[in-house]
């Protein structure tokens, strides 16, 4: 095991495959809760909450998201940690890349990010710095493609995909039979069909991140709730078990 | 004394000749040769530290290994590292020692002795309750970890700050606390979501994992 200093930390690299430091120096944009540990003199404020980063809005630009991330401001060396998830940093020059909003971990301010209009994707413009974490190792395929929608992560410079549903999913009577009583098909029969020219970036797994932290989101919340709210939430949950 | 080396690295294996090891409860996985597994009552403490556990609740349970031969330790897929201490106090949560040997003597420490309130909130925050375990001499430890852990070093002039999910131990003259950025908007549901951190100060080492539970 490496011991670090702030003077030996990578900077702005990957620790080990898990774990990224990241030299602030002015601001950047991180997921909610991914902060491991910092050197230096940082303050973590939400997007969009003060003055400053009136202008940080100016990059941010997804009002729907806007609850998940924060602004690290000050100057200082930032550790970021995903649950054991895979990390990589992409650099953009004047380029797009678009990512699923779960995955991406953090940008620097000079790209902007705006709503990808196939719903839970995020796309920046511009130059800077991303970081995106995955679970497993990231692939990188060239269009045409068509990929699982759960192992999608992103895509870069390539024309917005579209659904591709396998046609004898579509014609088959006996699937379509399937699916209205609720029974599993192949589940492979909807995919993400990639044209033109670009890069499309997978994860070496069909699951989801690791450790979701939309859950753990939840959960914090439910502390909150009354008595009644909780009663009406339990018997939500479990018309959902039911019905699954 | 015994010998500790990485087989992978979620495998640990232990050389003993007619020596004895303490390991966590059930992390044993294979033995070669006379060894004798046993409950270790004191768990390398004296009988006073066993009597502060069981009151703070202190959940560091061992097994003793006696004998001459190979073990082989590992638990549940976490990765497992090895810690050498020169007379320095490792403080860490008992959940993740995995073997140390009659070298190093364990205890539990009170966390409102360090940082006084500050403790206190501490051990709430990073829920591990308001005791911790200490390991204290020279020789090796071995520690799990989820993800690979890192550490960092602290010296007088550079403290360093940790999200208490991520915390594993800390080592040397530390001095711990609370560090907030609580403001009004944390009170409102606009806070950052990192608006308590652990700030180390003083001189020693910090160990980390990318894996926040």
């Amino acid at each position: 095991m490496q011991t670090y200093t702030p003077d030996n930390l990578p900077k702005d690299d990957n620790i080990n495959p898990y774990a990224f430091c990241v030299q602030v120096v002015k601001d950047f944009i991180i997921r909610k809760g991914k902060m491991i540990a910092y050197y230096g003199n940082l303050r973590f404020e939400s997007v969009g909450s003060n003055v400053i980063d009136m202008m940080i809005s100016q990059s941010f630009n997804a009002p729907s998201y806007g609850g998940d991330y924060i602004v690290a401001t000050g100057r200082g060396q930032l550790i970021l940690g995903d649950r054991g998830n895979h990390i990589n940093s992409y650099d953009l020059e004047d380029a797009n890349m678009t990512l699923r909003e779960s995955n991406l971990l953090g940008f620097e301010p000079t790209l902007t990010c705006e709503e990808c209009v196939i719903p839970g994707y995020l796309t920046l413009l511009g130059t800077g710095k991303i970081l995106a974490s995955s679970n497993g190792m990231v692939h990188f395929m060239e269009p045409p493609v068509r990929v699982d929608p759960e192992a999608l992560l992103g895509w870069a410079d390539c024309p917005t995909p579209s659904y591709h549903h396998d046609y004898a999913y579509v014609k088959d009577v006996m699937s379509l039979v399937a699916t209205v009583v609720g029974l599993k098909t192949s589940g492979e029969e909807k995919q993400i069909n990639f044209s033109g020219t670009g890069t499309v970036l997978i994860q070496s797994s069909e699951s989801n991140l690791k450790g979701r932290s939309d859950l753990q989101s939840i959960i914090a919340q439910v502390s909150g709730l009354h008595q009644n709210d909780l009663q009406a939430l339990s018997n939500n949950i479990t018309q959902r078990l039911r019905n699954d | 004394m015994p010998t500790y080396s990485i087989v992978n690295e979620k495998l640990l294996q232990i050389d003993l000749a007619s020596e004895e090891v303490l390991a966590k409860k059930g992390a044993m996985i294979a033995y070669k040769g006379a060894v004798n597994f046993q409950g270790a009552l004191l768990s390398g403490g004296r009988l006073s530290e066993v009597a502060m556990r069981q009151v703070a609740g202190e959940g560091l349970k061992l097994m003793k290994a006696k004998g001459t031969g190979e073990v082989l330790y590992a638990h549940h897929g976490l990765l497992v590292n090895l810690l050498k201490l020169t007379g320095e106090r490792l403080y860490i949560e008992s959940d993740y020692v995995l073997a140390f040997d009659a070298r190093l003597r364990s205890g539990t420490e009170f966390l409102g002795n360090q940082g006084g309130v500050g403790g206190l909130v501490r051990g709430a925050m990073a829920g591990q309750g308001l005791f911790t375990t200490t390991l204290e001499g020279h020789g090796e430890c071995a520690v799990l970890s989820s993800g690979d852990m890192i550490e960092l070093t602290v010296d007088p002039n550079k403290p360093v700050f940790v999200d208490p999910q991520a915390y594993v131990a800390h080592k040397g003259n530390l001095s711990t606390s609370i560090h907030t950025d609580v403001s009004w908007k944390t009170f409102v549901g606009q806070g950052s979501g990192e608006s308590f951190q652990f700030k180390f100060v003083g001189t020693g080492s910090v160990y980390i994992q990318a894996d926040e539970r």
